[in-house]
């Protein structure tokens, strides 16, 4: 009976020993094929909305409606320091619409009137259009459909909006919904380091 | 004759060419194409008056401390779950623990990182050359099967947040039938092996099955596909009155939990006694994890109602005699 219970305990012992050490290789393994943290995070130069050569396109809004969290975690974001600062801005006015008596276009783009305009520099009040302007958007109200994107691209703008994923959002799914769902394959989930700039990696102590 | 009728047919074109001309320099400014006024952006200096470009707000990705931190909570949780279960036998603090989780892992984190999910990860990392995944996701994948190897099932009494939120809606539970149970116990080997050949898929075709059709994660993210959040609610519902019915029929990761609890040394025990062999630990688990008044330690999730029944241990055993006196009853 006690030779029975030891011989038992140690088929015990081995046998987790055996599983033990198995999960110690799959763990060693992965740990040493590890990357980093990954997020995912659009490909400006895949995403149809930025993508070059593509105008006169509708805009594809894939990435508002195939996000999991309601108000999508895509959004358009301009880089201030690349963007032109126009007087009639083609991301922020309808440029098809009838002009107005100021001169100006009638309609704006976005559809949630997430775009506000503000003169900046030396404003000369007489002649609005020999100002310089900008374009701030407002992340609470954009939900990434990307119009503007598409708008501000060469040749009518200098591409200073792009779509990029806002990680306070975004909840990092396995699989990224629009990533399934974009034709581009323009979401990729990329190394912490490439998904942010360096400066910005550094705080993170990364 | 012939003459006078190109003559006509030239005038009719001519006034529709006219009206034609009209039109289009009737038709709104827009017409003229829209040229862009600059080639390159204005910098500060050219824009002047003291201007200063902003900073583009670009939020930073959750901090790599704070994803080490979940997986100390992880360990920290799955600990204190074995020293309550096992050493301490007390369901009170065991309910705290379970909020706690609840909160943290469910609410807080919006149920992700989890090991249930983590089997596919985990899985693809292993198939995939070209896929890799970071350090803490394996540390969640290996530590709640490695303590369910000496252990047993700790994570899913204090410490899952998937299991806590059913173990908080436990009202009324019936008993299954012994054999029914065992028959839709068998589904989550089968949602096991489908969620890992949808795994090693090749990376287009490849889809993550437990986390698409997790039932509660919507209601951790207050937010998700209402077909999915009616799925919740139902399997909540069904909850009150069939203990836990995800962890027991559909857990994925509970079939894994459930092989290395075989191999565990210690566990949840009963304690033979031989005057009183009451049974009011089988009336009290509603997981039909106690068979002929033993622990079935792989079906055992770990909340301790067993204990906290029993005349003879844990709560009950200890409470002061002055507890239990009648009411009325000379002091």
């Amino acid at each position: 009976m006690s030779e029975d219970l030891t011989r038992r305990a140690l088929l015990g012992n081995v046998a987790r020993g055996t599983v033990l050490l198995t999960l110690a290789g799959g763990a060693g393994f992965l740990i040493r094929k590890a990357n980093g943290q990954v997020v995912w995070q659009v490909d400006a130069a895949r995403c149809l909305n930025s993508r070059l050569g593509e105008v006169n396109v509708e805009a594809c809004s894939l990435c508002t409606s195939a996000c999991v969290v309601a108000l999508s975690a895509v959004r358009a974001v301009n880089e201030y320091s690349k963007c032109g600062r126009c007087n009639v801005c083609p991301a922020y006015f309808n440029i098809t619409s009838a002009v107005d008596e100021h001169g100006l276009p009638s309609e704006k783009l976005c559809p949630r009137d997430a775009i506000t305009r503000k003169a900046i520099g030396k404003v000369d009040p007489e002649d609005p259009a020999n100002n310089f302007y900008e374009y701030a958007i407002d992340e609470d109200k954009c939900d990434g459909c990307g119009k503007c994107v598409m708008k501000c691209k060469e040749p009518l703008g200098l591409g200073s909006i792009t779509l990029r994923i806002r990680y306070d959002k975004c909840v990092n799914c396995n699989r990224c919904a629009i990533a399934t769902a974009c034709p581009q394959s323009a979401l990729l989930q990329l190394p912490v380091e490439q998904a942010i700039r360096p400066p910005e990696v550094r705080r993170l102590g990364l | 004759m012939s003459w006078n009728r190109q003559a006509r047919l030239l005038a009719a074109a001519l006034v529709l060419l006219g009206c034609l001309f009209l039109c289009v320099s009737r038709a709104p400014a827009q017409a003229v194409p829209y040229q862009r006024p600059v080639d390159t952006a204005p910098q500060p200096g050219a824009i002047g008056g003291g201007y200063k470009t902003p900073d583009v707000q670009k939020p930073l990705p959750r901090a790599y401390w704070l994803q080490v931190l979940d997986v100390g909570l992880l360990a920290a949780a799955l600990g204190v779950s074995v020293w309550l279960v096992l050493k301490r036998r007390n369901r009170k603090w065991l309910v705290a623990l379970t909020a706690g989780s609840l909160a943290y892992f469910g609410f807080y984190r919006e149920g992700c990182i989890c090991p249930i999910g983590s089997i596919q990860n985990v899985t693809v990392a292993l198939t995939d050359p070209r896929y890799s995944i970071p350090m803490v996701v394996t540390a969640t994948f290996v530590l709640p099967l490695v303590v369910a190897l000496f252990f047993g099932r700790a994570f899913c009494g204090g410490v899952c947040a998937l299991g806590a939120i059913q173990e908080l809606v436990v009202l009324k539970p019936i008993r299954v039938p012994r054999r029914l149970d065992q028959a839709l116990g068998l589904l989550k080997y089968a949602y096991l092996g489908l969620a890992i050949l949808f795994a090693i898929r090749p990376a287009l075709a490849r889809d993550f099955l437990i986390c698409r059709f997790d039932p509660f994660v919507g209601f951790f993210r207050r937010e998700g596909a209402p077909h999915m959040l009616l799925i919740g609610g139902a399997f909540l519902a069904a909850g009150m009155f069939i203990g836990r019915p995800y962890c027991r029929y559909l857990c994925p990761y509970g079939a894994l939990l459930s092989w290395c609890t075989r191999l565990a040394r210690r566990g949840v025990t009963i304690t033979p006694d031989k005057e009183l062999d009451c049974g009011l630990c089988t009336g009290a688990c509603p997981y039909g994890a106690i068979e002929r008044m033993r622990a079935v330690r792989p079906n055992c999730f770990y909340c301790a109602r067993c204990y906290a029944y029993c005349p003879r241990d844990g709560e009950l055993a200890r409470a002061k005699p002055s507890l239990v006196q009648l009411p009325g009853a000379p002091s």
